[in-house]
């Protein structure tokens, strides 16, 4: 991608944004405007990915307490599908951990945002410690992972299927492995346990 | 949201029109409703001035002029807002890895466009949790009572809760400003040993400086540099180790090349323009002052002094007569009296450049005019001194370097502007130095002299000379600390006077204020208890 594509594409994300911000603002439009949030958020990881590619993505972690960076992705994203039960479940996470929480935030989001799509009531979102690390993870009750994407854990981003462009879950892991503690490296890791698992583990 | 915040007061700047009413229907919906909205920095100030804020909401880009970033870092430096007060910075993503490592001087959060208002809620509402946990820190920070800030931090570090980290930061910061280097090292390498983030390790830079470890701290510097490009506060550092050491060229090499990475705050464009004139490259110097000051034309982040150098740049080549139109244009943007001092000094070096001899005169004599030199910033000084060596009065320039030195005597910074003054003047570097030193050394002997007095029981001589000296150098917190110390003494000696009493609290509150956590307060507050106790029975 060059950058006049680039910048095309920043323009045409932020006008969704607005149309999506402007949808908000009625009372009749809720649906639309998480088509027009989501087409953004598409657009922002095609970014993200040019930044990767070129090399400009770098990593700034910072302080955070899981609990409430969960709260505050679950409120988001209540707004968005109002007609899916999101519920979040803490099994001890640190009072504190280090991660870039912007760019968490987003692959996280993702990875709700595909959780909400696929399942049938209800999304969990959790934060526990695996071993030694943080783990933040997405549970639905839709009908999991396809095989060759649980095969494959998003190592290229040409999976296509039902729950996106596979661009996601690439930019997901390369954002887990960009965090790195002495000789550990956060990872991804995609199960299938009545519903999709998705974990992101952060050293 | 769960917070009663009917009541917090809110200000929203941004320049878009979309975003404004976006974020009124948010905050309205969230139940704030005491909220103003403005498009510009200057409305913003100009409601800052009749209103106290609880959370202010700023986009990152404001049109062409100075962005939310500086403008944030403009208030604090200027104490203009709460340390509790919420600082929040709207970014577009583009631009948030830029924004996000510019600047030591972090909002309290950044939000990230495109947001829901449900999302833009949630995060409010964590921020407001924080701002109750922080109050009495913050007010303690407010008062730059940096041993409360201290004792308030380590009542709640033992609880490891999510502010944990957050505490560290503050306690460790507070303990530099205290002149405890050695501690706030050791609290910084406490994080650094949980992980090895940037600000702990500039804190421990800026720790190991102060301790005299200058090699060390360029080494963990580099490193920072090394692993984060983007820490801009790390090149501010380095240049300044650089500079300490006298090697100018590099320093001016480290901030050159922070200003390829960022286009920088306006105290670094300082920092650098003023670097490039002592070192010789008025050109660069030119090209950054004249660069920022047009970008930050309507803006207050500007200053006289940002002007001062820009003419300085100009006549150092040559350029003296476009030096005194620059200066007269700029003055008419300014109405305070300080200001007024600095540009009339610009001037006179200006008006002797260009061969006005006469007008050169008026101006300095103007600048001088305003009185009580003992109140003026060091810096205002050092341009006074350098507008008189213009003119030949050598006579003059020295006793104001000597009085700003004095005045300042620890302060390294402002003695290597002096030195840069003095060559400029066509002083020898050695001979400057060994001036510099001599003067400082004078001052330790004056102060010492009178603690030797006071104790050897020549407690009147004593007085006499900390008094004067104190008047004189109203800034040198040792010498005004042993002046209220012995007035206490002899007051305590010699029974109540009410006089004596009124020049000692006099020198006891400006101890307060400066240094609200002086040792030797409390030996002064004992002796005027005894005092009071005295004269109660």
């Amino acid at each position: 991608m060059n950058n006049l594509y680039a910048a095309v594409i920043h323009d045409v994300k932020n006008q969704l944004a607005e149309l999506s911000l402007r949808l908000g603002e009625r009372t009749d439009a809720q649906t639309e405007m998480s088509i027009a949030m989501n087409a953004s958020n598409r657009l922002s990881e095609m970014l993200l990915m040019h930044r990767h590619q070129s090399r400009q993505l770098s990593i700034n972690p910072v302080a955070v307490n899981a609990p409430d960076f969960l709260s505050i992705l679950a409120a988001e994203y209540r707004e968005l599908f109002p007609n899916i039960i999101i519920v979040l479940q803490q099994n001890n996470p640190p009072a504190f951990s280090f991660f870039d929480d912007a760019l968490v935030r987003m692959a996280l989001g993702n990875a709700l945002h595909n959780a909400c799509r696929v399942a049938k009531h209800k999304v969990m979102l959790f934060a526990e410690t695996v071993d030694g690390m943080l783990a933040l993870g997405v549970k639905d009750d839709g009908s999991g992972y396809p095989d060759e994407i649980l095969a494959t854990g998003g190592a290229s981003p040409s999976n296509i299927s039902n729950r996106g462009t596979g661009l996601g879950l690439y930019l997901a892991r390369q954002i887990a492995e960009l965090h790195q503690l002495e000789k550990r490296q956060g990872r991804i890791e995609l199960s299938n346990e009545n519903g999709a698992v998705f974990r992101m583990l952060l050293p | 949201m769960l917070l009663d915040v009917s009541e917090k007061w809110v200000l929203v700047i941004d320049d878009l029109e979309g975003m404004r009413s976006q974020l009124r229907m948010s905050l309205s919906s969230a139940g704030f409703a005491k909220l103003h909205v403005v498009s510009c920095i200057k409305d913003a100030l100009e409601r800052m001035e009749s209103s106290r804020y609880d959370v202010i909401l700023c986009d990152y880009s404001l049109g062409d002029s100075t962005d939310g970033q500086q403008f944030l870092e403009y208030l604090r430096t200027n104490d203009l807002i709460s340390r509790n007060t919420i600082f929040v910075i709207i970014t577009a993503e583009q631009a948030y890895e830029k924004v996000v490592s510019a600047s030591e001087c972090a909002p309290d959060d950044y939000l990230l466009k495109p947001f829901t208002s449900a999302q833009f809620t949630a995060r409010l509402e964590k921020l407001l949790e924080k701002q109750a946990y922080f109050l009495a820190i913050d007010k303690a920070t407010d008062s730059k009572n940096w041993g409360k800030v201290i004792a308030e931090c380590n009542k709640k570090l033992p609880l490891k809760d999510k502010y944990f980290i957050e505490l560290c930061k503050i306690k460790a910061s507070a303990l530099m400003r205290d002149g405890r280097p050695q501690e706030a090292a050791d609290a910084y390498q406490q994080v650094l040993n949980l992980r090895p983030v940037a600000w702990a390790k500039l804190g421990l830079a800026r720790a190991l400086s102060v301790l005299n470890k200058k090699d060390e701290a360029q080494k963990v510097v580099r490193e920072i540099l090394a692993e984060s490009p983007q820490f801009m506060a790390a090149y501010d550092v380095l240049s300044d180790l650089l500079a300490a050491t006298g090697d100018k060229k590099s320093a001016l090499g480290v901030l050159q090349k922070a200003r390829e990475v960022s286009p920088g705050t306006m105290s670094r464009i300082r920092e650098l323009s003023s670097l490039a004139v002592s070192a010789g490259q008025p050109e660069l110097a030119e090209t950054v002052m004249r660069e920022a000051l047009l970008k930050h034309k309507y803006s207050p982040v500007r200053e006289a002094n940002d002007y001062a150098v820009l003419s300085k740049a100009l006549i150092n080549q040559g350029k003296a007569t476009e030096a005194l139109a620059m200066v007269n244009d700029a003055q008419k943007t300014f109405k305070d009296d300080h200001s007024a001092i600095i540009f009339a000094a610009t001037e006179s070096v200006a008006h002797c450049a260009v061969g006005n001899h006469s007008e050169a005169d008026a101006a300095l004599k103007r600048a001088m005019d305003h009185g009580d030199m003992s109140k003026l910033p060091a810096q205002t000084v050092v341009s006074l001194a350098d507008a008189c060596f213009a003119l030949g009065k050598e006579e003059d320039a020295h006793n104001l370097l000597r009085h700003a030195i004095q005045n300042n005597h620890e302060d390294d910074a402002l003695k290597r502007k002096v030195h840069d003054v003095l060559t400029a003047a066509g002083k020898d570097p050695a001979e400057a130095t060994a001036l510099i030193e001599a003067t400082t050394r004078e001052v330790i002997q004056l102060n010492n002299d009178g603690v030797k007095k006071a104790q050897s029981g020549q407690l009147s001589e004593a007085i006499e000379l900390l008094c004067e000296a104190a008047n004189r150098l109203p800034n040198n917190l040792q010498i005004v600390a042993n002046a209220a110390l012995v007035m206490a003494l002899h007051l305590v000696r010699n029974g109540n006077n009410s006089q004596e009493l009124a020049q000692c609290l006099h020198y006891r509150s400006a101890l307060v204020n400066k240094s609200p956590n002086n040792p030797k307060l409390a030996q002064i507050d004992t002796l005027l208890k005894q005092l009071s106790d005295k004269s109660a029975s």
